[in-house]
């Protein structure tokens, strides 16, 4: 129960900050996606059960919030999990190479995405300049992210785990 | 004889002593002498002083140590409100500031009635170039009604809630606007980039078109009225084989700032898309 509350209050706090600062800070034209980050170090942890659900309703109310086309958020973020439980049950053991590749192999995932969803749409953009400009700027940002993300993560997930198992 | 006796002899030999001695201590020669006795004794006192002195303080200040300290905690908490004042004052000023210049634009465009908003958030996706503001349908905010600065065209509402819309900016990848260049009387259409960089495309091959010429709303499409300053000719592009000639755009308002916008709220978007021929 708790981690879900604290899950909530999270990404509430993360998209507030995507919103007003992280969306605000360009490199290039490039954004960093906190949410994403968070979502994908949340996931690392074997603890943690409720990701999908999470992943989920982030995915579902930024779908409403964002003029991407419908649901293109809520498949990027159900894919960036996806690829996190890949690499946590089979791949890789070392926690925080595995944080920087899901981030890597996400953030490719959701920004390919986004790009084909608006082209589908009928958006005038290039795949040179989307790739230059927006996709490999966004994947930086999100690696940057990644480390500080994690350490963060981990914390909280250190200190609401004891307080479950006693509950 | 009697004057040389034994006590008169010592009396003289006591005073030429003491006279010799004043003698060499003034010329200098006891110098050495002086330190090699004084020394130890300045030492000493140097060491008992101090430690008097810490005993001293040891004793009666305490509670001196402890009024100051709250002098100085009181002194803070003033100095960091005052400061909280000087962030609070100086925030306020800038609002102010913009307040004043959309209140200029206002004046100087009666025609339009405006509702002023606060920008509180850009989109998400890095693809797109939207902005959120605190204005929605409480307040009278619909959809596709033009939203300005004080410097000219932002965009215009692409979605709208109860409390909060919205705004798709000029320089989104998928925004076009129809403009007249005011010094060559033509009209062109203005496209947005994923760069967020603007440019003119449709200018008519024949078209003279300089640097520093001013773009402005046509109000042809009814998204938008006219005569709304969007910005300024940066260069033109003319190829040979093309059926029009283009131009990079420095926009007037600079949209990485935006803080606040006026929504017009009495111009309504003429929907002309079922007179458009389907493709």
């Amino acid at each position: 129960m708790l981690s879900h509350i604290v899950c909530a209050l999270s990404l509430a706090v993360f998209y507030i900050l995507q919103t007003t600062i992280f969306s605000r800070t360009t490199l290039v034209a490039g954004t960093a996606d906190i949410i994403l980050v968070f979502l994908a170090a949340w996931s690392l942890h074997e603890k943690i059960k409720n990701s999908w659900l999470w992943a989920g309703i982030a995915g579902f109310l930024i779908s409403m919030v964002s003029a991407m086309p419908y649901f293109a958020p809520l498949v990027g973020y159900l894919g960036v999990i996806g690829i996190s439980k890949l690499l946590q049950r089979r791949v890789w053991r070392i926690p925080i190479i595995a944080m920087f590749i899901v981030t890597l192999l996400g953030s490719v995932f959701q920004n390919l995405l986004y790009m084909i969803t608006l082209i589908i749409q009928g958006t005038p953009i290039s795949w040179g300049e989307s790739l230059d400009a927006v996709i490999v700027p966004s994947i930086l940002l999100n690696l940057i992210f990644a480390l500080p993300m994690f350490a963060v993560v981990t914390g909280l997930v250190d200190r609401i785990f004891p307080l479950e198992e006693n509950e | 004889m009697k004057f040389l006796n034994a006590k008169n002899i010592r009396t003289i030999i006591l005073i030429l002593t003491i006279g010799g001695l004043l003698f060499l201590a003034v010329s200098g020669y006891l110098t050495p002498v002086f330190n090699l006795t004084l020394n130890p004794l300045i030492s000493l006192q140097r060491w008992l002083s101090v430690r008097y002195i810490s005993a001293r303080d040891l004793l009666t200040t305490p509670s001196d140590v402890v009024q100051l300290r709250e002098q100085n905690a009181l002194l803070e908490a003033q100095v960091t409100q005052l400061q909280t004042q000087l962030i609070v004052m100086e925030e306020r000023l800038s609002e102010a500031q913009v307040c004043f210049a959309l209140l200029d634009f206002g004046r100087t465009n009666p025609q339009y009635e405006y509702i002023a908003t606060a920008v509180i958030g850009r989109e998400i996706s890095p693809f797109l170039q939207y902005i959120i503001i605190d204005k929605g349908t409480e307040d009278g905010v619909r959809y596709g009604m033009p939203v300005v600065t004080q410097q000219g065209l932002v965009g215009r509402i692409d979605a709208v809630i109860a409390r909060a819309a919205r705004v798709k900016l000029i320089t989104d990848s998928d925004s076009v606007v129809n403009i007249r260049l005011q010094s060559a009387g033509i009209e062109a259409q203005l496209y947005g980039s994923l760069t967020g960089d603007v440019s003119l495309d449709m200018i008519p091959l024949e078209a003279r078109i300089e640097s520093g010429d001013v773009v402005l709303t046509s109000g042809l499409g009814g998204n938008y009225p006219p005569n709304i300053f969007i910005g300024q000719v940066l260069s033109t592009q003319k190829r040979e084989n093309e059926l029009f000639q283009t131009a990079s755009v420095q926009p007037i308002v600079d949209f990485e700032s935006i803080n606040a916008a006026l929504v017009v709220s009495n111009f309504e978007a003429v929907d002309i898309s079922p007179l458009e021929p389907e493709e």
